[in-house]
């Protein structure tokens, strides 16, 4: 029989109960749905890690003898180590692609993934296991010969098998910010591969560590090698190896995303909630008296109206956890995956969904529960009797002349808004939470364009940058910059150290450069300090440094520690390091080489002693394909903000307009027009739109700061919105406020005076 | 002073006239009269007391009369001029300048004092009655600032036919305005409506349960099962005061 009631109780506030059901099945969609993403993120690329043993440390210098790695070896909490050759070299395919060649020993850490073709051989003399990203870029497959010139002599090998590698999650080549498959590529082969067995030496030495790596293991590796009558260059631990740190990086960016939004949804859709369950048990309150009455029990009534919610935030829930997962990863992958070489791209599941889901439903229940119990604490007489309307107070504002000025809207709602002080929050907070997403949305989406701006039309003020072959002569280089009309530039990697923070950054050596427009602190343009260094702000940060101080630094790979006291500070959006003019860099004894040719405009044809040239355009076509995976967020974002705040704000005008109505009723026989009456219920909420716009504006800039944070070091990510934006934004929260509205300016006009006035509710 | 006593039948204009006025409700089997084919019309400034059991469509009428609701079929006639037919904006304009409700739950707004409750229909009226002396026409002149929920039920009635009147309306309709109330504060409220009628003129037309008021009524019409089953004039009505109520 109650059953009976329920059911008939929610096809009558349908929409109140739709509302639940959704509100719970967004916040749980979208808590599940970026879970699935991240975890997925996460899980793919730990098992990946796994299953191919990904070494845990990385050394390198020019040769590895059997007794530094059998030194390692036998180091305490190092269970294996592995020596292999690594190669760069020019593949003979139709362009000149650059192939980072690994013959290993064994083959047993950072193990090649075989996705086609036959398994990885440690003795296969002929054969090569070949990144199968370049491959299929370039049109191969097992069974085709691939060569290459080493040291002027040619080689060619048999593709066995097409793999993926773990240290190249993120294909780090060239100086571009997204991969080229085509260009770039890696492949594994035996050591015994290798032609000329003389010339053969270890130059990077993997180890693979019991537990994680302790912060002592540098200096115990050290110490080993010493023993060895050995040493390293460099000692890259795994998570500061690039491909490691980009992808996770990528991870901690969406496991970020994934913290933070559905917070704010859970917390809107539970107050949702909380409000439309309060005010439907209210509305019960006669029935309840009258239930009582009749001689149910408690809690037989209290269990009947705490179903209710409990069942429909459940329902909702449950979908939104179980079609999240599902749907969300699958809109991320696609962009990522171009980006990211992962041999599985799988949404993870987490019991934290069901608890998340089962949370919302018990927490709608207790919301339930509670209003139902006080409800039934008075006596059964006093609960069937309406709920006598609570006195007025009238307010300070009132005593003085303003008041009189206001008009009748305004006196109105200053009136009403009170009454019910937590459906105004909840309109505000409704409002709030849509404009914070928006503005996060929107000022994300500024901020990168306001970052492709600056890098790639105010810094880069040239067209292309030719890189320079290492083997080229000075005098093809001069000829190379005449020939483009172009200036050489210097830019190496280097590691700045300071304040005990140590930190790897690019290293930036002009000649007389008006191709580039260094900008201040300030992203205006200015100059470079003359005949001294300067540091991007961002680094600057980071190593808690300020202009005058002094910092050492080196490029990567030497071994000295060089000083030098800051001149200048300049500000850069996509790389962080130092810049520093070529007679200042002589003067410390370095040998200046220049790496890359900026040209003013698009050379027609490359210039001898130039191996390849990055447009400029082509690396702003870049960075969109970079930060696709952010757009994606920012219009899910959008969408969910115009669900969550159609969802609230409906609900809310729905509220205020059964709270209003018998008002209303009386004022429309009183003559008043329907778009008075309209005015009326919009007067309030246009306030309440506009307090939480002036919230939500401060709170997405705040979002957007936060997620920003995590954009990685190399991003100096300034977070802006432009003011036409703010008014996009405001037009979005406010156009879809007053399109709610209209859905009630319709029932104004169809208030049925008779039926409305017709019993003292 | 008393004009429905004179037999000068040029001063008594007709304002309102029901021809053949039928409010059905419901479809197909379950076709419910509430009012079926009514009759009757009303003169100006008449003190005019409907009667008949519940459910006879007493309110019915009343809501159709005041624009309220509208008739299946038939014409409503107010000055001559048929508001039956009217589209909605029409009839809220008719409502505004014409009709002055009363209720049997008062319905003032909650949120305003008894003042601002009447000093709203300075929006509605081009030369409303001033809402102080409109409050103080019904003797509230020291409860001007209290809100609804601070007035007693009689008060309450007495702010809402203050609000009425002061639109100045050609007609009051009260369904059941003593409703609520005890018999003293009840007879204090028809009181007031008949002076309404005898002082200022107005058409004062209310729905009652109680026979008794047809002695003081110019007019009574009668009705059950939404017929007109009597209408009376009466010559010589008696104060309320001494109706035996
Ligand atoms: N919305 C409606 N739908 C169907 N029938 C209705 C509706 N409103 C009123 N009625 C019916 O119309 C008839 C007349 O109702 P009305 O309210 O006019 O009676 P009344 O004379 O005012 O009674 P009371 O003295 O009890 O107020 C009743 O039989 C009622 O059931
Ligand atoms: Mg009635």
């Amino acid at each position: 029989m109650l059953t009976l009631k329920m059911i008939r109780d929610m096809a009558r506030n349908k929409m109140q109960f739709v509302s639940i059901f959704l509100m719970a099945f967004i916040a749980l969609f979208i808590y599940a749905g970026v879970g699935g993403d991240w975890r997925g993120l996460k899980h793919n690329s730990d098992s990946f890690y796994r299953e191919t043993n990904l070494a845990d440390v990385w050394l390198y210098n020019d040769g590895f003898t059997d007794a530094a790695a059998l030194a390692i070896e036998s180091l305490e909490g190092v269970s294996s180590v592995e020596r292999r050759l690594e190669l760069t070299v020019t593949a003979d395919n139709s362009g000149s692609s650059t192939l980072t060649l690994y013959f290993v020993e064994k083959g047993a850490i950072s193990k090649p993934y075989l996705m086609e073709g036959e398994p990885f051989d440690p003795e296969d003399k002929d054969g090569v296991w070949l990144d199968k990203r370049f491959a299929d870029a370039n049109g191969l497959t097992p069974g085709d010969t691939i060569g290459a010139s080493l040291s002027g002599y040619s080689m060619s090998k048999t593709i066995r098998g097409l793999i993926y590698s773990p240290e190249h999650v993120y294909e780090a080549g060239g100086d571009a910010m997204t991969p080229d498959f085509a260009m770039y590529g890696h492949a594994y082969l035996s050591r015994k591969a290798f032609p000329l067995p003389f010339l053969f030496r270890y130059s990077a030495m993997l180890i693979e560590t019991e537990s994680a790596v302790g912060a002592d293991f540098e200096e115990r590796v050290a110490d080993a090698l010493r023993g060895a009558d050995s040493s390293y260059t460099v000692y890259l631990e795994q998570a500061n190896h690039p491909s490691v740190s980009i992808f996770e990086n990528e991870t901690q960016q969406h496991k970020m995303i994934g913290d933070l939004f559905p917070v704010v949804f859970l917390a809107i859709a539970l107050l949702t909630i909380l409000t439309t369950m309060t005010r439907i048990v209210a509305s019960q309150r006669t029935q309840i008296g009258v239930l009582k009455a009749l001689g149910f029990t408690k809690s037989a009534i209290t269990r009947h109206y705490t179903a209710y919610g409990f069942f429909l935030a459940l329902a909702g829930a449950a979908l939104g956890a179980a079609l999240g997962p599902l749907a969300l990863p699958s809109l991320f992958f696609p962009s990522l995956s171009s980006f990211y070489t992962l041999p599985e791209w799988e949404t993870a599941w987490s019991v934290a969904y069901a608890w998340a889901a089962a949370g919302v439903a018990v927490m709608c229940a207790a919301v339930t529960w509670l209003a139902v119990h006080r409800l039934l604490a008075g006596a059964p007489a006093e609960t069937m009797r309406p709920k006598p309307p609570s006195a007025f107070r009238h307010n300070p504002l009132e005593r003085t002349k303003l008041w009189r000025r206001l008009g009748f809207n305004a006196q109105w709602n200053i009136r009403d808004a009170p009454r019910n002080p937590v459906r105004s929050a909840m309109a505000v907070v409704g409002v709030f939470g849509c404009a914070a997403l928006v503005v996060c949305a929107l000022s994300m989406n500024d901020s990168m364009l306001w970052m492709r701006v600056w890098q790639y039309e105010t810094i880069n003020r040239y067209a292309a940058k030719l890189a320079i072959s290492a083997n080229a002569s000075t005098a093809e280089i001069d000829g190379a910059v005449s020939e483009v009309n172009g200036e050489a530039v210097m830019e190496a990697s280097v590691e700045i150290r300071a304040n005990g923070v140590r930190k790897s950054g690019a290293l930036l050596v002009t000649d007389g450069v008006t191709l580039i427009q260094p900008t201040d602190v300030n992203m205006k343009p200015s100059a470079f300090p003359d005949g001294a260094a300067s540091i991007t702000l961002k680094m600057a940060q980071s190593l808690e440094v300020r202009q005058g101080d002094t910092v050492q630094w080196r490029v990567y790979g030497e071994d000295e520690w060089l000083e030098l006291t800051i001149g200048g500070i300049h500000r850069e959006p996509v790389s962080q390091g130092l810049t520093m003019p070529r007679a200042y860099f002589e003067s410390l004894g370095l040998e200046y080489r220049p790496t890359a040719i900026l040209t003013p405009e698009v050379p027609p044809a490359l210039p001898d002693g130039v191996d390849f040239a990055t447009l400029t355009s082509d690396s702003a076509a870049d960075w969109d394909d970079l930060t696709e995976a952010m757009r994606l967020t920012i219009y899910l974002l959008i969408i969910a903000a115009a669900i969550l705040s159609i969802v609230v704000l409906y609900n809310l005008g729905l509220m205020s307009f059964t709270e209003m109505e018998r008002g209303l009723a009386t004022l429309k026989v009183l003559g008043f027009k329907s778009g008075a009456l309209r005015g009326l219920l919009l007067t309030q909420n246009l306030w309440f739109s506009a307090v939480g716009f002036a919230l939500g504006v401060p709170g997405g800039l705040w979002l957007t700061r936060t997620i920003v944070a995590l954009s990685g070091e190399t991003f100096d990510f300034p977070v802006s919105i432009r003011p036409l934006t703010l008014l996009a934004a405001l037009m979005f929260t406010f156009g879809l406020s007053l399109s709610v509205n209209m859905m009630f300016s319709r029932k104004t006009r169809r208030i049925n005076m008779v039926e409305s006035l017709k019993a003292m509710e | 002073m008393d004009r429905r006593n004179g037999d000068a039948s040029s001063t008594v204009k007709e304002i309102i006239r029901f021809e053949n006025v039928t409010r059905r409700y419901g479809e197909g089997g379950h076709i419910l009269y509430a009012l079926d084919s009514v009759n009757f019309s009303i003169n100006t400034g008449e003190f005019v007391v409907i009667l008949g059991p519940s459910g006879a469509g007493k309110s019915t009428l009343l809501n159709l009369l005041g624009g309220m609701d509208a008739a299946t079929s038939g014409a409503i006639l107010v000055d001559g001029k048929d508001i039956a037919g009217l589209p909605d904006d029409k009839l809220t304009e008719y409502r505004a300048a014409q009709v002055g409700f009363i209720f049997q739950f008062y319905n003032l707004i909650p949120t305003l004092t008894a003042l601002e409750n009447i000093a709203l229909t300075k929006k509605l009226v081009k030369q409303p009655m001033d809402a102080h002396e409109a409050l103080d026409m019904v003797g509230l002149a020291d409860h001007a600032d209290q809100f609804p929920a601070q007035l007693s039920g009689g008060e309450q009635q007495r702010v809402s036919i203050a609000r009425a009147v002061a639109k100045n309306p050609d007609m009051l309709l009260c369904d059941e305005p003593t409703g609520a109330l005890d018999s003293e504060t009840g007879l204090a409220i028809l009181e007031m409506l008949q002076r309404m009628s005898r002082e200022r003129g107005k058409t004062v037309i209310i729905v009652s349960h109680n026979a008794a008021l047809a002695e003081a009524a110019d007019r009574v019409i009668r009705i059950r099962s939404g017929r007109i089953t009597g209408i009376a004039e009466n010559p010589a009505p008696k104060p309320v005061s001494e109706v035996g109520w």
